[in-house]
């Protein structure tokens, strides 16, 4: 990997440089009741709009790649017969300026899925394939258990990835593209006071994640504590909303359902992303439910991404961003949860 | 004359359809008529007879009949009974014809006589507790909302002009919400009750920061007990919760098993 | 200025097979409702022909797997093939109008277009199962994911052995492929019936599936455990009692096959409507042995 400093008001070069694309970054939406800013990803349209000191996101870039709602073909209807028309729904890259390690991981273990041998989706695909990203380090938050996950670094996934030194940026250079682009800013080789502070700040990073998952030996626990009765407990609270899995930047479950239009000549197919902990996830025609109470689709949630995707990927389909803890009005988190079910025993 | 129609080589007739409006504002049929770009196309999918707001023509003979609004008087029980008589398809229209709406909040008085001084003064008039229309007659199906949304209104018309299955979201409004990457209004400090009321508005309110009354009646396996929960920990008081989840009268069976 | 490049994906990778895999994602055959036939008050059997000829001939698929039907903006799902893998893109689907997609499908008339996706799934191991006793069991619409398996048997006869159909329904009426218990005989398969409640035109057997299934493992001297395969399908209660009584009859789980039921939007491996822990029916299964079975939770 190239690594190179560039000086900190150079910045805004680099966002001039990419400005005449779609360009989504994390920007402030409002304030809490603390008075604290929440903060989203969306498209920027001037410099002072990025925040790149953001703590987190309410919610990841998915919505961009797996848009909540998707067109996947729309029909013409004449005389008995039907044409099918396909549109993957992009037409131009995007630039994704400030993601968090934890979001760059959770598009790569999206690939895995859906860019994957056996039937890549041509939706997420052609979107993926025509983004441009530049990560940035993060400052670790209470509740981020990205470290226990494997997902507090990244190694591939992005175009650059930005440290703040202070006086300027380190920056780590992953295409060609961007090593193109750096060209247009007063770049220089990093010092060894460089290579010291940004080691040095990895360090302090490091000592920062306070909240921890352990998720050693999970798959077994998982499977030998399937009829738990903590299940039931968390069941109890859950409100089978879908809010975690609207947050969750590693969600893909969808639905499909197929509208006809007002003038009955013309009809659309329509992906919607679904959360198995919503009532009918598992529900078939006729109305037999597979998971029909809210334990077993919290459970299932847990089992699909602690233990079938460990199983099937060698990785766990959580990056440990902690959104869906934080989104969660009933305060399920992942690592109550998982801590549950080691030691039996619910927090109230 | 209306040409033959046909989906799928399957024959879509032309439904007489009518529009009645009992004890409500006729707010949800005039959100029928309130979008112009598709208005004729929809006006077109049924043949309408009876449309008080659009046309003076009136018909008895209909084959769907949409009612909005809540039963409160004698003679609405009376008109509900023909229309049920005469209608194929019985259709509540909008959350008074559904759970009793707005209007049923003055069920909560328990001396009706002493509301009806108080409103009419010395012009009463002829009132009785209100009742959703499926106290009465078998509805077929509802459409909820306070109004009714005239997009869910379209999709499920045609679906019914088709032939194809009606369903809800049986999820409730905070899947739609967070799709729409809102802010969770509890973030904000204002109730919502978004995560017990059904979807299908697409988070109507919510998306334009104002917390979920509930209109739209309870989703499928709604979590009260945890709403109760939830509003204690954000600090909201447990009377603007009920005042919420009392106002259009979808929660009142939900109600009983909460804690006053 | 160095520019960033639009990257069309079906071009992008055309050295692969991803190009035609992508461009096939949202890809449907064109095909004919060329016949319904009305088998019991709720189930039809429709007859579908691929349109393209070559496609049509092209159109490969193995017993136990499924098809996406679709209906342009009424809906799409999986529907197990029921008819001869030998017959290529002549398809013939079992469907029970009991939701949206298939009550509207049960209203349209012979000639509609319809569009098929497919074939998807795992499938029965016919081939491993010649020189071996065959145990076909069925339980209500479980009968049509095995018609694939059967017409293979049929087809090649000689290279079974003794071959069971044990089919469960609940009442005479409900009985499927009736019509064609008489050529089944004839190719000498063992068909016993039995249902759960009889009309007045019931002669044979009344009762549950297992009681037919207990003189079958009776006559073979209680031991299964040489020689024989068993494909079971049907509602999921009756899955337990079946298997089990298999297993205690010592026949070897991986011998058995089941094909399971559930929810699917794509059918390629990416919705997760049809779950069962993180294991995709579409892609896995539906046909699994009984071991996979039995490592997946609230699989039966």
């Amino acid at each position: 990997m190239l690594f190179k400093v560039f000086p900190e008001n150079a910045l805004e070069i680099l966002y001039d440089v990419l400005a005449p694309y779609p360009l989504v970054g994390p920007q402030a939406k409002g304030k809490d009741r603390e008075d604290k800013d929440i903060f989203v990803f969306d498209y920027i349209n001037s410099f002072a709009e990025l925040r790149l000191d953001f703590p987190t996101t309410i919610h990841s870039v998915k919505k961009f790649l797996l848009p909540s709602r998707e067109n996947l073909c729309t029909f013409n209807l004449f005389d008995g017969d039907w044409e099918k028309y396909v549109d993957f729904n992009i037409y131009k890259p995007h630039v994704f300026f400030g993601l968090h390690p934890c979001d760059i991981n959770a598009l790569n273990k999206l690939d895995k899925v859906l860019t994957g041998p056996v039937y890549p989706d041509p939706f997420y695909s052609s979107k993926r394939k025509n983004m441009f990203i530049i990560g940035v380090n993060c400052n670790p938050q209470s509740w981020c258990f990205c470290k226990s996950m494997g997902a507090d670094t990244v190694y591939s996934g992005f175009d650059m990835f930005l440290t703040d030194l202070g006086d300027k940026y380190f920056v780590e250079i992953l295409s060609a593209t961007a090593y193109d682009i750096l060209t247009q800013l007063p770049i220089a080789d990093p010092s060894e006071a460089d290579h010291r502070r940004f080691i040095e700040l990895m360090d302090e990073r490091n000592r920062n994640f306070v909240c921890q998952v352990d998720s050693s030996d999970l798959t077994k626990i998982l499977d030998l504590e399937f009829q738990s009765p903590v299940w039931q407990e968390w069941g109890d609270r859950c409100m089978s909303c879908g809010s975690c899995a609207s947050v969750c930047p590693t969600c893909y479950c969808y639905g499909v359902k197929e509208y006809v239009d007002l003038d009955l000549t013309t009809a659309t197919k329509q992906r919607q992303l679904y959360s198995c902990n919503l009532i009918d996830f598992a529900m078939v025609a006729g109305g037999h439910n597979f998971r029909p109470d809210s334990p077993s689709r919290l459970k299932y949630r847990y089992y699909h991404k602690h233990r079938g995707f460990q199983e099937a990927y060698e990785e766990a389909l959580c990056v440990g961003c902690g959104r869906c803890g934080q989104a969660c009005l009933a305060d399920i988190t992942v690592p109550d949860v998982i801590d549950s079910v080691r030691r039996q025993k619910v927090p109230k | 004359m209306q040409k033959i129609r046909t989906y799928l080589g399957i024959e879509i007739k032309y439904p007489k359809t009518a529009f009645f409006e009992l004890s409500s504002c006729e707010g949800c049929q005039l959100q029928i008529l309130n979008k112009e770009a598709t208005l004729l196309n929809f006006l077109d999918l049924v043949e309408i007879v009876n449309f008080r707001e659009v046309m003076s023509n009136r018909s008895n003979d209909y084959e769907i009949a949409f009612v909005e609004g809540s039963v409160t008087r004698a003679d609405e029980v009376t008109q509900l009974l023909e229309i049920r008589q005469q209608a194929k398809t019985l259709v509540a229209l909008g959350s008074c014809a559904c759970f009793g709406g707005v209007n049923q909040l003055k069920n909560r008085f328990q001396n009706l006589e002493w509301v009806k001084k108080e409103v009419y003064g010395n012009h009463p008039i002829e009132t009785q507790e209100v009742r959703p229309l499926s106290d009465f007659v078998t509805v077929d199906f509802s459409i909820y909302g306070c109004p009714v949304k005239k997009e869910e209104v379209e999709e499920i018309v045609t679906n019914l002009v088709l032939g194809k299955s009606i369903e809800h979201p049986r999820y409730p409004v905070c899947m739609e919400c967070t799709a729409n990457g809102n802010i969770c209004l509890f973030n904000l400090g204002e109730p919502c009750l978004g995560p017990v009321t059904r979807a299908g508005c697409d988070a109507w309110c919510p998306n334009n920061r104002m917390g979920c009354w509930g209109c739209r009646g309870p989703a499928d396996d709604a979590n009260l007990r945890q709403l109760q929960k939830i509003m204690d920990d954000h600090n909201i008081p447990r009377q603007a919760m009920f005042d919420r989840l009392e106002c259009f009268g979808g929660f009142t069976s939900a109600m009983k098993e909460m804690d006053r | 200025m160095k520019r960033l490049d639009f990257v069309d994906v079906l071009s992008a990778d055309r050295s692969s097979a991803r190009e035609s895999d992508l461009n096939n994602f949202e890809y449907s055959y064109k095909a004919e409702i060329t016949s319904v036939y009305r088998l019991t008050d709720t189930e039809k059997l429709y007859q579908i022909r691929i349109v393209d000829k070559v496609q049509r001939h092209h159109f490969a698929f193995r017993p136990g797997q499924f098809v996406m039907l679709e209906l342009p903006g009424i809906g799409e799902g999986p529907f197990s093939i029921s008819s001869s893998p030998s017959r290529h893109g002549d398809l013939e689907l079992c469907v029970r109008a009991v939701g949206n997609l298939t009550n509207f499908l049960s209203r349209v008339a012979r000639g509609t277009v319809v569009g098929i996706s497919g074939p998807f799934g795992t499938s029965f191991p016919v081939e491993e199962m010649e020189n071996s006793d065959v145990l076909l069991i069925a339980g209500g619409l479980g009968i049509v994911p095995l018609r694939a398996p059967l017409f293979c048997v049929l087809e090649n006869r000689s290279r079974y052995n003794q071959v069971d159909i044990i089919y469960g329904a609940r009442n005479p009426s409900e009985m499927l492929f009736t019509y064609q218990y008489q050529m089944w005989r004839q190719f000498d398969i063992n068909l016993e019936i039995i249902v759960d409640q009889a009309d007045a035109t019931w002669q044979g057997p009344v009762g549950l599936i297992t009681e037919v299934l207990k003189k079958r493992i009776k006559t073979a001297g209680n031991d299964l455990s040489s020689n024989t395969y068993a494909i079971v399908c049907g509602p999921p209660v009756m899955f337990h009692f079946v298997c089990d009584m298999l297993i205690n009859a010592r026949l070897p789980m991986q011998k058995i096959f089941v094909s399971l039921e559930r929810r699917m939007h794509c059918g390629r491996g990416k919705c997760c409507r049809c779950n069962i822990g993180a294991t995709y029916t579409c892609l896995s299964g539906p046909v699994f042995d009984y071991w996979s079975v039995l490592n997946m939770k609230e699989a039966i």
